[in-house]
């Protein structure tokens, strides 16, 4: 911050920040100095030209956006001249500006109207040209319109586009008086534009808006707007919901917070119809005969809570498993979790995140104590190096995104590690693209360029790593094999472009590690997440600002869920089950028996699967998950699912786990609940209820509450999600000092241990959360895949997210506005590949691997290696998990989604 | 048309944005206009967006964004050919190919262009058709010489 200098506005004395933008500050102060084209969190651009104030030494009148506070300035912001001269400025954008408004839009020119004494047209100084100038109207976006009639030229949307969004793809077409917004080549649905909406929401006169509930709503007079968390990724936007008779009608980025500053991605914003679908589930459902027919809540919880029961009695407690949701709340995950530990009377509780980061948690824990992401999202702004690896960033978390291409623009360096090509390929200074599962050698081969060139941190290694420099011994030892020419060999990558990614990475100032699914989701999952620890601690970054790893969290709540305990292995907060310390302690603060709590830890996701297809497990309580789609080896969990007792499933949808249930619970949507979500950098951010859930469906607290009453068992009594909360924060030191009115609208990152306790920013800055404080290197080697493409299955299918839909797409796929821009599935094939397999572009194509077969469309770029493909996961017609195995990393249990052997052949 | 477009591509570095404008100049040149697959073959080897390409280049007179008739007709407009009864001439002009200047016929035959002035003010009124001149025009004239260049077809 810079330092406070005193200037004078109209003869009051204000201290204001050297530098600053006087017409902020004059804001800030209660000086409503007009304005259009300024926006806060834009760079001025004196457009508009209605600011303009004196300063005296300073000639004439001076745009106010244009102009830094200097020490002793003296400024007037009201006089007659200014206001005439404000009075014809506005007068003249008027004249070329069409006024019509229909109260769907924010118009922050109407209000200038009437203050300046313009609405009526007899006063006007000229007349009405608007009509005369030719008029474009792009309206081939999904989402939005653009009327150039409406358009001040302000440069709002172009500079929310190249600013904050980094995009760059609006511009003027043509020139002068007849000037216009466009995309692309004119043309807004064949450009880049990806739908995120920042244009609209800072568009101030309604030039741009969206097409959704264009006609019904009116933003004066909703009936409410809700602050809310988003309900799709891990970033964890805050947005303002507006809501008209019980419907979701519009979503805007909410300004004032972290982590996302007022923007939204296209999801975010326009990825909410599922909330006011017609297929929600409105009445609970039971299973007669193959056939589900509606029923009470009281038949239906009755009749689940005595078939749970019947299956405890005659094949005991641990023939019960429950998987829980990063869809939930915390609240909802805590209680789901004691249900498990208290009802069941077992640890088998777990859920997506066994399938998404449980590698990389695993190998955090083991080295640093922790398993959530070192730094803050904004961060991944102000670091000098990222090195993003396997993670498609820009897709699957577009708003940090936002923050990594404004970082580029000001000069970051970006390392990109993908197989695959993802959109980041244009902002990276080097990519490099490794066949699939060779991360490891790749790694050791940075790794011993690092240590060869001498750009390790001697005095690092030694303070901050368990053994000092034997440890680093140990790994220069294993990592001496990887030259470059041997990791090459095995990588495939440019030798040059490994010594230059580990010299960029090294050699930074401050480096921030990003890794993703490319990186966990394989046999070799948590070794991948081992070899990026190393690296990271011979170079020293990490323990300090903008320095360390982060994994990026694929669910809106995926973080929180483990955090508050949906975990087979750990106690809310992370704290093991095996110590029966840590048992007494929970079950003190549960008021219940030691004894009743299982010593034992429980079994995760693909292991419940693998023993109820056994015979092991025989009932199972799903909430809000969808096993189905997301497992692996689909034809294996169906018929896990159909060998079952009993099921509950409890979702939005009947989604196609639901369809294998005996009996539905209707639940609530993120929309329709209060509570708290953790989002990527372990800030706990408040969920808020905006509308009423449809019919009966309930809050997924209550029926986990009331479903365990009726199974004779007391998990407590709340009376609120808050309530809930509260316990959470006695049971987790790491919650300890967060409550709800301290989060209220700015979240709080933990570990955050009392009441005076500012929450973490970045993690292990003194030290490393293991006994000693110290982290620990742990050399791996690089190891063959057991699956190896062979004359049968000769290619190998790599799998993952896209923009525009999300998961099982139970959701996404509910927005006709995100199903207009992917509603389609593929796979993506070299050109070489595709030669030889003699298939075009937009063939139908069926795909085989041991496990099953499935038909798609092939897409020939050269977006993949020779010998690899990709395909989306989240079209339930193309389910890629039945072909995926369901063989686990022997250490986290992941399944290797990104490695499948496979043929392909035309139909 | 995308060959061409590379070809002329292969001459500049890639992601140097200073060299939009002659790029784009030396594709009219070799296609005679801009059209959207050249701008996307462009931006991708500047690494600029489409957006950015199509508004620098609406900016400029100079560039088309249709392809041109087979015979290009150019209106000059200037004070000499102004004074002596130019707007006269494109009237008709427009009126016999039933297309507004800046734009081609549907059979692709003519295309009409406005210039300012191509210095030939002594045999004003003056077109040019494909570079040649056609001097002290009038409204007769100019429906006998289009009609000419349709015979011969």
């Amino acid at each position: 911050m810079s330092k406070l200098v005193a200037i004078e506005i109209d003869g009051k004395k204000i201290e204001a920040p050297e530098g600053a933008v006087l017409l902020q500050v004059a804001k800030e102060h209660g000086f409503d100095i007009p304005s259009l084209c300024f926006h806060k969190r834009l760079s001025p651009t004196g457009a508009c030209r209605l600011c303009v104030v004196k300063v005296e030494q300073m000639p004439g009148l001076v745009m106010s956006c244009a102009v830094n506070i200097k020490a002793g300035m003296r400024v007037t912001a009201y006089d007659e001249e200014l206001q005439t001269n404000r009075r014809h400025t506005l007068a003249y954008l008027l004249a070329e500006h069409n006024e019509a408004y229909d109260n769907s839009y924010e118009d922050e020119m109407r209000p200038l109207l009437e203050r300046y004494n313009l609405i009526n047209p007899d006063q006007r100084p000229f007349g009405s040209l608007w009509e005369n100038i030719p008029r474009v109207i792009d309206d081939s976006s999904p989402v939005l319109t653009y009327d150039s009639s409406k358009c001040i030229r302000c440069f709002r949307c172009i500079k929310a586009c190249d600013e904050i969004q980094g995009k760059g793809v609006l511009s003027f077409a043509d020139r002068g008086i007849t000037k216009y917004i466009s995309a692309g080549y004119g043309s807004w649905k064949n450009s880049e534009c990806d739908g995120c909406g920042e244009c609209i929401q800072l568009c101030p006169t309604g030039a741009i808006v969206e097409k959704p509930f264009r006609g019904l709503i009116n933003v004066k007079e909703a009936d409410n707007t809700t602050i809310t968390t988003c309900p799709y990724c891990g970033v964890g936007c805050q947005m303002k919901v507006f809501v008209q008779d019980n419907t979701v009608m519009r979503i805007d980025g909410f300004d004032e917070v972290s982590p996302n500053y007022g923007r939204l991605c296209v999801k975010g914003r326009f990825g909410y119809q599922y909330a006011n679908h017609e297929k929600r589930l409105t009445k609970p459902l039971i299973k007669k005969h193959g056939q589900f027919h509606e029923a009470t809540w009281d038949e239906a919880l009755d009749y689940a809570a005595q078939k749970l029961s019947d299956v405890k009695k005659k094949y005991g407690n641990m023939a019960l498993a429950g998987l829980s949701s990063a869809k939930c709340s915390n609240e909802e995950n805590y209680l789901f979790q004691k249900f498990i530990r208290l009802v069941f009377e077992n640890n088998n509780v777990d859920y997506c995140t066994r399938l998404c980061h449980a590698s990389t948690v695993t190998a955090m824990l083991k080295s640093f104590g922790d398993g959530a992401g070192s730094n803050s999202i904004e961060d991944f702004e102000t670091t000098d190096c990222l090195l993003v690896t396997g993670n498609n960033i820009i897709e699957t978390h577009p708003v940090t995104a936002t923050f990594v291409k404004r970082g580029k623009a000001k000069g970051q360096k970006i390392i990109l590690i993908d197989p695959k090509w993802t959109p980041l390929v244009n902002h990276a200074d080097v990519w490099l693209q490794p066949k699939l599962a060779t991360d490891v050698a790749l790694l050791n081969g940075m790794i011993r360029v690092i240590i060869e060139q001498k750009w390790y941190d001697e005095d690092f290694i030694n303070k901050r790593v368990e053994g000092g420099m034997e440890a680093f011994d140990a790994l220069k030892k294993l990592t001496d094999k990887y030259t470059l020419p041997y990791t090459s060999e095995i990588t495939g990558v440019n030798p040059q472009k490994i010594f230059d990614a580990a010299r960029i990475y090294a050699t930074a100032e401050t480096a921030m590690i990003a890794t993703g699914m490319g990186m966990s989701q394989q046999t070799v999952g948590t070794n991948n997440v081992f070899s990026l620890i190393n690296m990271c601690l011979v170079t020293g970054q990490i323990g300090k600002e903008r320095c360390g790893i982060n994994p990026p969290r694929g669910q809106n709540n995926v973080q929180g869920a483990t955090d508050v305990g949906a975990s087979p292995k750990n106690y809310p907060g992370y704290i093991p089950i095996a110590d029966e310390a840590n048992r007494k302690r929970i079950a003190e603060l549960w008021e219940v028996e030691f004894e009743k709590l299982h010593y034992k830890p429980g079994l995760t996701t693909i292991e419940i699967m693998n023993h109820a297809h056994e015979g092991g497990i025989k009932a199972m309580y799903i909430m809000g998950e969808n096993p189905v789609i997301t497992d692996p080896n689909q034809t294996h969990t169906i018929e896990a699912l159909e060998k079952l007792d009993f099921l509950v499933v409890q979702d939005l949808f009947l989604t196609e786990t639901a369809a294998y249930a005996d009996v539905v619970f209707p639940a609530a949507s993120l929309f329709e609940k209060e509570g708290t979500v953790v989002n990527s950098d372990r800030r706990v951010l408040r969920i808020r209820q905006a509308i009423q859930p449809p019919g009966q469906a309930r809050q997924d607290w209550e029926i986990t509450i009331e479903l365990a009453k009726r199974m004779g068992a007391d998990i407590g009594t709340y009376e609120s999600p808050e309530d809930i909360f509260n316990e959470i924060a006695l049971a987790a030191p790491i919650f300890g000092g967060i409550t709800y009115d301290r989060i209220n609208f700015q979240g709080i990152q933990w570990p955050c241990y009392d009441a005076n306790h500012p929450g973490t920013s970045t993690l292990f800055l003194d030290k490393f959360n293991t006994p000693d404080g110290k982290a620990k290197i742990i050399p791996v080697d690089y190891k063959d895949q057991s699956e190896k493409p062979h004359s049968d299955f000769p290619l190998v299918l790599n799998s993952g997210r896209i923009l525009y839909q999300y998961h099982s797409a139970t959701l996404s796929r509910k927005s006709p506005l995100l199903n207009a821009y992917a509603n389609n599935h593929y796979v993506i094939i070299n050109p070489i590949d595709a030669k030889k397999f003699a298939i075009d572009d937009g063939d139908n194509v069926k795909i085989t691997s041991p496990r099953g077969s499935l038909k798609t469309i092939a897409r020939i770029r050269d977006e993949v290696l020779p010998g690899e493909l990709f395909m989306p996961w989240h079209y339930s017609e193309a389910p890629v998990n039945i072909l995926t195995r369901n063989e686990m990393d022997p250490m986290s249990k992941i399944a290797p989604f990104k490695y499948s052997v496979v043929k392909i052949e035309r139909i | 048309m995308e060959i061409k477009t590379n070809d002329i591509l292969q001459k500049y570095p890639v992601g140097k944005s200073e060299n939009l404008i002659p790029i784009l100049q030396d594709i009219q040149d070799v296609e005679g206009y801009l059209s959207e697959a050249s701008v996307v073959e462009v931006g991708r080897h500047l690494q600029m967006p489409t957006g950015k390409i199509y508004g620098v280049a609406t900016f400029y007179n100079q560039f088309r964004f249709k392809p041109l008739g087979k015979y290009h007709i150019q209106v000059c407009r200037g004070t000499a050919c102004h004074v002596l009864g130019s707007a006269t001439v494109l009237e008709e002009i427009e009126k016999e190919l039933a297309v507004k200047s800046g734009n081609t016929t549907r059979d692709g035959m003519f295309s009409v262009e406005v210039v300012a002035c191509i210095g030939a003010c002594g045999l004003a009124p003056v077109v040019a058709i494909n570079g040649n001149f056609h001097a002290k025009l009038t409204a007769d004239k100019i429906k006998e010489l289009i009609d000419n260049y349709r015979n011969q077809e």
